[in-house]
């Protein structure tokens, strides 16, 4: 190919610069110069053609659209809580949820009765209050066959084993109180038994809620992961239904066009033969 | 009412907190769209135009109104892109293309467009993109600033700090490389 030379000068490349944007900062008679010059010259000419051919490809070029808003740079410097976004409603159900939750982890045990308030926690047993008809004469394991009840039945087994506990040691208190009375020689052995007992018992109770707190959780965790996986499948069932009906429909069209062309060959070599 | 960002400037420095809100809400889009161009990284785009406006508005009481307020925000924010880039010690990233997502590639669609002429015109985003990452920060600068914000000549010199010639020289020569690339690659993909 060959090169075509131009003698305009060494501000060449900045007057079609000013000439392609339209530099309305030049000098005019600058400018003036130049559209003179490309009237005659053919490179410059070439040259601005090509480059108002790359404006227009540039043009066409257009950042992926942000999918975000500025946080502000009030509310980036004051940082305020992610949960002021959140209604209010919401913010009080939410914390009447957390204390209803707590309250039933915790076995809380508010009561307010001629005594005054009293509040307890804990797994221990409530104590016969005369507020409680009948309560003082009752045994522990009825109050707990009670509480069972109030707290809606035997969702939680570890009551009755704590009630089964409780009830032997009573029996075993009485007895060594018995023996104590005749035998004070074995009262000693007879108490350092039953606390070895005792401690025993506590830590296979212990013992045996974690491993139940364990079971749940793993239950739990492998209940997530069926759902997970079901709702993984019947993506796929769906995502597979859809590429059908695409296919399908494909399938379809090429299928006319290719009725069409045998029509249109089948017309052609009729044609030819008349 | 509209205000001029210089009165929505003033407005913030007396501490109306709306007014910057204004200013940003005018600005993101341009500040964002710079950032992209110049670095190549959405994420890191969006990291850019967040930071540019932290700084505006930790500086606003220092700001006197010397040059336009767009044109303070532009420095910021190249300042910005040129510490990304000597951090990263690396050109401009080039996404790599991805699998054709028919289902994007449909949401994108204009409503005139068909499905042809989308593709065409991603193909032809991907190779100017491509081919912009290839210029040397200084003209891929002066192309972004004059054609995608219409800067005058005289507002990138005072920008990049460098005389008016230098910038009209420094366009000149990223077109002719563009215009080399983008042929380069035509002839590739037909």
């Amino acid at each position: 190919m060959t090169e075509l030379s131009c003698g305009y000068g060494d501000d060449r490349d900045e007057a079609i610069v000013a000439f392609l944007y339209d530099d309305a900062e030049g000098s005019p008679a600058d400018q003036a110069r130049f559209e003179t010059h490309l009237q005659t010259c053919a490179r410059c000419r070439a040259d601005v053609a090509a480059l108002r051919g790359v404006r227009a490809q540039l043009a066409r070029w257009s950042p992926p659209e942000p999918s975000f808003a500025v946080r502000t740079p009030q509310s980036a410097i004051r940082n305020p809580p992610w949960w002021r976004d959140i209604p209010a409603w919401a913010q009080v159900a939410a914390a009447l949820l957390f204390l209803g939750v707590s309250a039933g982890v915790a076995n809380l045990d508010v009561r307010y009765d001629h005594n005054g308030l009293s509040i307890r926690t804990g797994w221990s047993t409530r104590p016969g209050g005369s507020g409680e008809a009948g309560g003082a004469g009752r045994s522990g394991a009825t109050k707990v066959a009670q509480d069972q009840q109030a707290s809606g039945g035997g969702t939680a087994p570890w009551r009755a084993d704590l009630a089964a506990l409780e009830r032997q040691l009573k029996t075993e208190f009485r007895a060594s109180q018995a023996s104590a009375m005749t035998a004070p020689a074995q009262t000693v052995r007879a108490v350092s038994a039953t606390d070895a007992d005792v401690i025993r018992r506590v830590r296979a109770l212990v013992e045996d809620s974690e491993k139940r707190q364990q079971r749940e959780l793993a239950l739990r965790i492998a209940g997530l992961l069926r759902d997970v996986n079901a709702q993984r499948q019947a993506d796929l069932v769906k995502i597979d239904r859809t590429l059908g009906v695409v296919q399908n429909s494909v399938g379809i069209e090429v299928m006319k066009n290719r009725q069409q062309l045998n029509q249109m060959d089948l017309l052609y070599r009729a044609s030819q033969k008349q | 009412m509209t205000w001029t960002d210089e009165e929505l400037v003033a407005k913030s420095i007396r501490g109306d907190a709306d007014s910057f809100n204004e200013l940003v809400l005018r600005w993101e889009r341009p500040i964002y769209a710079l950032a992209y161009r110049t670095i190549g990284r959405e994420e890191d785009a969006r990291d850019v135009c967040q930071e540019t406006f932290l700084r505006a508005f930790r500086a606003l009481p220092g700001f006197r109104g010397q040059a336009k307020f767009s044109s303070w925000l532009y420095r910021i924010a190249l300042n910005l892109c040129r510490d990304w880039i000597r951090r990263e010690r690396r050109a401009p990233v080039v996404q790599p293309p991805e699998d054709v997502d028919l289902i994007e590639l449909a949401a994108a669609a204009e409503p005139s467009e068909s499905i042809e002429d989308l593709v065409a015109r991603k193909d032809l985003m991907r190779l100017v993109e491509h081919a912009m990452a290839l210029l040397p920060e200084e003209q891929r600068t002066a192309i972004v600033l004059k054609e995608y914000h219409g800067l005058t000549f005289q507002e990138i010199a005072e920008l990049v700090g460098c005389p008016l010639s230098t910038v009209k020289t420094r366009l000149y020569q990223g077109l002719i490389v563009l215009r080399r690339e983008l042929s380069k690659n035509r002839r590739a993909t037909r």
